[in-house]
């Protein structure tokens, strides 16, 4: 009972960082259809920057975590100005390209700059738990990755709802072509909805590397993007709150199932890309997303 | 030059013989001239970086040519974003590896099992991508290349796989007696002038391997290039680019969907088994670093530097991903930049600049600049159709060729 207890907090901690990465996949999947799959890569990068400003700038922990995101919304938006957006958006194929070379040449870069040295992140939270049963503690850790997906969920809830662009937002993902026949500008729209995502990945990463037995490396969400694409899958690729349990039941899996059922560690991954593949077959619009309707 | 009459051939005619027959010539001349000057590793020495230009690099090569061709088949021409391949090329490899150390088969015979093993494999994880469509099949195939290493590591398969230390294997092909392979190397230097570019003295026993390895593995790609030509100048290949096209105008015109979508997961899949053999039967050792969900994405990189839906973009595509990567790496001065940048992944670096630069400005791939170069000096006019009544023109070609598209792998010019 004390192990499973421990492994349920484990999986909330872990399912919470999948689901703010998986958040940060859905704002753009929502806008555009399309699978950001430098997602990972841009969180990372964002990562190193924070870690960049509060060990080498001496900048405090949560004002370098706020300018980090900025930083990297404002590199996201400019990405999606200069690459994506001379794209048509309706044809996949050269985006995916353009996406996987952005993820060769993030991870290249932040490899070259920070070489693959795992990297101490300052801690983010206080250490400690709140209480324990036994051997299973449910440390602060947990407890406020937690509060912070709720946040994060209600600050873009509000965003979207809310606002001007916010609902710009909203009439560009329903329908493109109309919200441009009613004067939305779809550009800046979208390039909103990429600050937005990598923003959110930013502050994802930072949570994920917090955590006392992880490290920041470049290559620390090279299979994280796997995790929180079946989180987003799961979800529903267009639903936010989807993302979010989503995200837990891919961290309550990794840490419950995976042991239970004695699958080596080491195939966790592959038991994610399972979940991804038998949702993707059975229900490819996932638990809370909209089924896509193929007119001829 | 470059405003001199071009030349033009018609197809059919003997003209057009003579040109493809040079071509091929050329071709096969330089092969040789390949093998037996640089079978030695070779080295270029430019601004202090020394770069090799080995005989075994270029097999290498040839081993992502086959996965890339694999690739072009369900990418290119049934348009199924697979970021999978790397699953199958890592499959191959350590089957082959395995049948060959352990059991100790012979490198060509492990293709009968390397074959049909990856055939199926490929065709059941098509069955998913009957449903799946698009960016979603992208990312389970992606899910599927990032999960290999760790299941070659599992505890359970570690008698066969030798975990984390990789497979060892030390059986080289070795070239029959009758070949006069070292005589030809010695004929080579008494040429005049260029004959101190074939080396000196005789070939020792492992460059005699590295040469018939290149020759056997040149020929395996040659069947490998042939086959998937006539599979897509066929009806089934029309069929896949059909799918490719419009599904749904594909499934209307009575096109069994289902069955092309496995099928030509299959034929990759295959194909990137047999690309895994040649990897491994060049290198000798299978390790799971080597077969990551990077190997998947350099095969994209390949596929779309090459040309997207082209059988000489697979070659292009498999030297570009053999050989950039690792010059970018002997790269340690260039001057202006500092030594620290030069180490590091400055070859993924380049890789995925590649990638982006290419779709903004050459979305066809570098074969596409290269037919638009060679289109100033060449010009192929399709065959006559034969008029009902008249006799056909000269050189008479065989009544039942249907012309398509000069589809030679190997850029003959």
């Amino acid at each position: 009972m004390e192990l499973f207890l421990a492994r349920i907090f484990d999986g909330l901690s872990n399912g919470s960082t999948y689901a703010l990465i998986a958040m940060a996949l859905v704002m753009i999947f929502k806008a555009t259809t399309l699978i950001n799959f430098a997602q990972g890569e841009f969180a990372m990068f964002g990562g190193f920057i924070v870690w960049v400003l509060a060990t080498q700038q001496g900048i405090p922990m949560w004002g370098a975590v706020i300018l980090g995101m900025l930083i990297s919304a404002v590199a996201a938006a400019g990405i999606e100005r200069t690459l994506i957006r001379p794209f048509d958006p309706a044809d996949h194929l050269p985006l995916v390209i353009i996406t996987l070379g952005l993820f060769l040449m993030i991870n290249a870069i932040a490899g070259i700059v920070w070489r693959f040295d795992p990297q101490r992140f300052p801690e983010l939270f206080p250490s400690g738990s709140v209480f324990s049963i036994g051997n299973a503690s449910l440390s602060w850790y947990t407890v406020f990755t937690l509060i912070t997906v709720a946040v994060v969920a209600g600050g873009l809830t509000l965003l979207l709802n809310k606002t001007k662009i916010g609902l710009a937002f909203r009439a560009v993902s329903s329908n493109l072509e109309s919200s441009e026949l009613v004067g939305i500008k779809v550009g800046p729209t979208l390039q909103f909805g990429w600050a937005i995502a990598a923003a959110v990945g930013t502050l994802g990463v930072c949570v994920f590397v917090a955590a006392p037995i992880r490290q920041l490396e470049p290559s620390v969400m090279v299979s994280g993007l796997i995790f929180a694409v079946s989180a987003a899958a799961l979800g529903g690729l267009d639903s936010l709150g989807g993302s979010i349990i989503g995200g837990l039941a891919i961290g309550l899996v990794q840490s419950i199932a995976v042991p239970y059922l004695r699958i080596p560690n080491e195939l966790s991954l592959g038991a994610a890309v399972v979940v991804l593949m038998l949702v993707l077959l059975f229900k490819p619009s996932g638990l809370f997303g909209t089924p896509q309707v193929e007119r001829v | 030059m470059a405003n001199s009459p071009r030349f033009e051939f018609t197809q059919g005619t003997a003209g057009y013989a003579n040109y493809k027959w040079l071509g091929w010539g050329l071709f096969i001349l330089l092969l040789v001239i390949v093998a037996f000057a640089f079978n030695d590793t070779g080295q270029i020495t430019l601004l202090d970086n020394k770069y090799a230009i080995g005989l075994p690099r270029v097999t290498k090569a040839i081993s992502f040519m086959i996965a890339i061709l694999g690739l072009q088949v369900v990418a290119g021409f049934t348009g199924q974003l697979s970021l999978g391949q790397g699953f199958f090329f890592g499959t191959g490899a350590y089957l082959s590896s395995w049948l060959v150390a352990d059991h100790n088969w012979a490198w060509f015979t492990s293709l009968l099992v390397v074959i049909p093993v990856c055939f199926l494999l490929g065709m059941a994880f098509g069955i998913p991508a009957l449903r799946i469509r698009g960016l979603y099949l992208a990312l389970v195939t992606l899910g599927l290349a990032a999960v290999f290493p760790s299941i070659v590591q599992l505890k359970v398969l570690e008698d066969q796989t030798a975990g984390a230390a990789g497979k060892l294997t030390d059986s080289d092909l070795v070239p029959p007696d009758w070949l006069p392979l070292d005589g030809a190397a010695t004929g080579m230097q008494k040429i005049p002038l260029i004959g101190k570019f074939f080396g000196d003295g005789d070939l020792s026993g492992k460059e005699e391997q590295r040469i018939w390895t290149f020759f056997v593995m040149v020929v395996l790609a040659f069947i490998c290039f042939k086959m998937v030509g006539n599979l897509v100048k066929s009806r089934p290949g029309r069929a896949l680019r059909a799918v490719r096209d419009n599904e749904t105008s594909a499934a209307v015109t009575g096109i069994n969907l289902s069955f092309y979508k496995t099928m030509s997961f299959g034929v990759a899949s295959a194909l990137g088994g047999v690309g895994g053999m040649v990897y491994v039967a060049e290198l000798g050792i299978a390790s799971p670093g080597d077969f990551t969900q990077l190997i998947s994405i350099f095969f994209i990189v390949g596929m779309v530097v090459g040309g997207v839906g082209t059988l000489s973009g697979a070659v292009v595509g498999g030297l570009v991903i053999a050989f950039i990567p690792a010059w970018a790496s002997d790269t340690q001065n260039l001057p202006g930049i500092p030594e620290r940048w030069l180490q590091g992944p400055t070859g993924p670096l380049i890789m995925g600049a590649m990638l982006i630069v290419l779709t903004f400005f050459l979305p066809g791939g570098i074969i596409s600049g290269v037919r638009q170069i060679k289109a100033k000096f060449v010009r192929i006019l399709p065959k006559m159709p034969a008029l009902a009544g008249s006799t056909a023109g000269a050189g008479t070609p065989p009544p039942d060729e249907t012309t398509v598209t000069p589809s030679d792998p190997s850029g003959d010019a």
